[in-house]
């Protein structure tokens, strides 16, 4: 199968967390593909009304839940659970199994880093990005 | 040798007991308070008390080239990371991962840890295992389950008793390994006489298994 061919410009944001549906609601004005899994539904409460993707209730530390949403034919996933464990089982996965072009994970631990190194993974630390953006708020004062 | 026992209550408790005083020099991790007071009670030996998934808890503990680390917690993902980090950042020699998901001993083989245990998947294999040597054949599997060896016992009315290999038309997808008649063991050739009490030892791909077994106990036509 040609890469193209598998490539349906979907996105799949796994975890509705506050920082997943932030980025979902951005994302949905920008008229991507979403898919959205959380295994609670109670969290997709804070999606916004523009937001017109498909929503998907499961664990995804079973393999199935990821197929369900697609996970073979997006090109880009988006994982930001609370668990740094689970959101590092996902990626790779996602890298070693299913090679989706883009994968962006959410760490809380930065001693974790070295778990996707060479993995063309891309981290986000919220925790480390905000107090970054204090200590430029407060003119880097020691 | 030296080896680390990561998170797990009674399961824990079951193997620090089975290890203890065989000259192993035992570590022990656990991440809930009350656990590990037990275990450094009932074990009198030392127990970091910390989260395994962590780098931090792992260098207290002093993992460093160990032999092996076995992870017992109840959560998947959390025996995943605490194995990797073993495997990567301390050059743990052989790392061991209890699952609860069976699905996930052949996603954790795939992602590059190569003992997976999980009770489920252990006791569906022991009653299949248990189910053929009802039809008097035993199972090995060799290279994760690619390659089957069963073992069947030959009756006097089998079609194939009392007859040389070569004249039996022993499917291609399989090979008989070995002949044993008590006592010798015979590496078989076409001339090799199959005679009742033998015990045959195929080796075929699991696909093939079950029609070559049909084929090796399917009774003469007389």
């Amino acid at each position: 199968m040609k890469r193209s061919a598998v490539l349906k410009n979907k996105t799949i944001i796994v975890g509705c967390s506050s920082l997943g549906a932030t980025i979902t609601n951005k994302f949905s004005t920008e008229g991507k593909n979403l898919m959205v899994i959380d295994k609670n539904p109670k969290n997709f409460e804070r999606l916004s009304d523009r937001f017109s993707g498909f929503t998907i209730t499961g664990d995804v530390s079973d393999q199935e839940v990821l197929e369900e949403a697609g996970i073979a034919s997006c090109s880009e996933i988006v994982i930001v659970t609370n668990d740094d464990n689970l959101n590092l089982f996902v990626a790779h996965i996602a890298r070693k199994i299913y090679n989706v072009p883009n994968i962006y994970i959410r760490l809380t631990e930065p001693d974790n880093e070295v778990l996707i190194k060479g993995m063309d993974i891309k981290a986000i630390y919220p925790l480390e990005l905000s107090y970054d953006k204090f200590n430029v708020l407060r003119g880097g004062r020691k | 040798m030296r080896i680390v026992i990561a998170n797990g209550n009674n399961g824990a408790d079951y193997i620090i007991k089975s290890f203890k005083g065989r000259q192993h020099q035992l570590t022990i991790i656990n991440d809930d308070r009350d656990v590990a007071h037990k275990l450094a009670r009932n074990s009198k030996l030392p127990v970091v008390f910390g989260d395994a998934t962590k780098v931090t808890t792992l260098q207290e503990a002093h993992i460093d080239g160990a032999d092996i680390f076995i992870a017992l917690g109840f959560r998947d993902t959390d025996n995943y990371v605490a194995c990797q980090h073993a495997r990567k950042q301390f050059g743990v020699k052989k790392c061991i991962c209890i699952v609860q998901n069976p699905k996930n001993v052949a996603i954790f083989k795939e992602l590059g840890l190569e003992s997976v245990i999980c009770s489920t998947e252990s006791l569906v294999s022991s009653v299949l295992a248990e189910s053929s040597l009802e039809a008097l054949t035993k199972t090995m599997s060799f290279e994760n389950d690619k390659i089957v060896m069963s073992e069947i016992v030959i009756k006097s009315n089998y079609a194939v008793a009392n007859k040389r290999i070569m004249d039996i038309n022993f499917p291609k997808e399989g090979s008989i390994a070995c002949v044993y008649r008590r006592p010798r063991v015979i590496i078989p050739n076409g001339q090799t006489l199959i005679l009742p009490k033998d015990k045959l030892f195929v080796l075929s791909t699991p696909s093939e298994q079950k029609s070559l077994i049909a084929f090796v106990q399917r009774a003469s036509k007389k």
